[in-house]
């Protein structure tokens, strides 16, 4: 008897605390992965990334009422509390509080510290036992944050769909970020960032994921043919090359025209080229290796992942049969 | 003997394949623009930062032709041997970085912008990920 009393209880006791869940404010980082995560987490439309102390210090500045004030009311890209208006303004407190917290603000983190008691203090009475899971530890030497911050992303995000393919955040960095370019380099800050180049040209979907010969094409850019003088025309020569291919992918066709636009005759003639019908025996495994289309492709020139750019034109179909 | 001559034999019709699965395995260290290249050949050695060339900065700005074939670039990352000696002469790079067309050569910081230790290489490059094993490791992070 005393059993089944005791089992009433704590199902009535379940009950009602679910029924508290219902109205209870969430935690900071449940309103984050809910409605932040998709900006902030890549810091796309110029959001700042979490994690990122250099993204979030400017905002910080401000002081957090401008920040509240901000994700309440929308701002520039971001809209009014991440687009969600049943998300209640403490919640919102505590989505910032956590970003903050998680971008190298100690000042922000839960009182309660010590990362085992990670739980919002005022969700204490919900059901919810899950484990909270803490993105990434956080290095202490704010230095240190600052120049591995694109290879955590990497690092830390063990369920990406590709790991060897490039998320969106990483596609060009800018040089103080891309892992080549000395950040402590007072020259690097000078330079110009990519992407701010990449604007307003053609997208592709490899390389600089700038489609160069579209560009051109557009006149979204206009190099010029001559070192000094911006009249100087190409030579345009308009002849499609096919080669036809033993394998049972599609036939290459090599266009001239849009390789003149760009280069010279004697940048491929003779030297990587001979200039003579069935003179040039060209394999992918030469490619790969920098040789002939190689030479440029793969390395400048758009990626021999891009396999159909040149193998572009479809085979006539053989029979055994002869028919 | 005939051993050998099996190892010789399977190394050299696999090689390619090693090679291939080599850099499948081995992801890209560095992420710079595709198409950058990174000189070192005495940048190390002077005590100089190493030299970022930005490929797509120049072309858009400049057609493949301008450098590579007026100015007589190779298609080599490193192969040059450019120095600033040849650069303040009006070769190479000085063809344009005179202060007249582009900067001159008084903005070190701005081409000797690599990390220190960083292999002459080009970055996203196809041979580079089959050869160039970048040494990152001791900066850049793992």
């Amino acid at each position: 008897m005393k059993a089944y009393h005791l089992i009433l209880t704590i199902l009535f006791v379940l009950t009602i605390s679910s029924a508290f869940a219902e109205t209870e404010i969430r935690s900071g980082k449940d309103i984050y992965d809910m409605a932040c995560a998709g900006c902030h987490a890549t810091g796309v439309l110029e959001a700042p990334k979490l994690g990122s102390k250099t993204d979030w210090d400017k905002r910080e500045k401000q002081g957090f009422e401008v920040l509240m004030i901000h994700a309440l009311k929308g701002f520039k890209n971001m809209p009014a509390k991440g687009g969600n208006p049943t998300i209640k303004d403490q919640e919102i407190e505590n989505a910032i509080k956590y970003q903050l917290a998680q971008s190298g603000f100690d000042q922000y983190k839960e009182k309660s510290g010590s990362t085992e008691n990670n739980k919002p203090a005022p969700a204490k009475k919900t059901a919810d036992t899950r484990p909270k899971i803490i993105p990434e530890a956080i290095p202490e030497t704010k230095n240190i944050a600052k120049i591995k911050q694109p290879k955590k992303t990497r690092t830390h995000s063990v369920n990406r769909f590709n790991r060897l393919m490039k998320p969106a955040a990483e596609w060009n960095l800018s040089p103080a970020k891309d892992g080549i370019h000395d950040p402590e380099n007072e020259g690097t800050l000078l330079l110009q960032p990519p992407k701010q180049a990449f604007e307003s040209l053609s997208n592709a979907k490899s390389g600089n994921r700038v489609d160069w010969v579209k560009s051109l094409q557009n006149k979204e850019i206009s190099p010029r043919y001559d070192r000094l003088s911006d009249d100087s025309k190409p030579v345009v020569m308009d002849l499609n090359i096919v080669r036809e291919v033993k394998g049972s992918m599609p036939d290459v066709v090599y266009p001239h025209k849009q390789h003149t636009e760009w280069l010279d005759c004697s940048n491929c003639h003779p030297a990587i080229f001979i200039p003579q019908k069935g003179a040039n025996q060209i394999s992918m495994a030469s490619i790969l290796l920098g040789q002939q289309c190689g030479v440029c492709h793969g390395k400048v020139a758009f990626p021999v992942s891009e396999c159909r750019k040149c193998h572009s034109q479809k085979k006539a179909l053989k029979t055994g049969n002869g028919k | 003997m005939i051993l050998m001559e099996y190892i010789t034999v399977s190394i050299r019709y696999n090689l390619p394949i090693f090679l291939l699965v080599f850099a499948l395995l081995y992801p890209a260290m560095a992420q710079a623009e595709y198409g950058d290249v990174l000189m070192n050949n005495y940048s190390d050695d002077a005590g100089m930062r190493p030299v970022v060339f930005p490929h797509w900065f120049h072309r858009i700005r400049f057609r493949c032709k301008v450098c590579h074939a007026d100015l007589g670039f190779k298609f080599e990352a490193g192969g040059n041997e450019i120095n600033m000696l040849k650069i303040i002469d009006g070769e190479y790079c000085g063809a344009c970085h005179n202060g007249e067309v582009a900067w001159s050569v008084e903005s070190c910081d701005i081409c000797h912008s690599g990390k220190p230790g960083t292999p002459t290489q080009v970055h996203h490059s196809t041979t580079s990920k089959l050869f160039t094993r970048t040494n990152n490791k001791q900066k850049g992070g793992k």
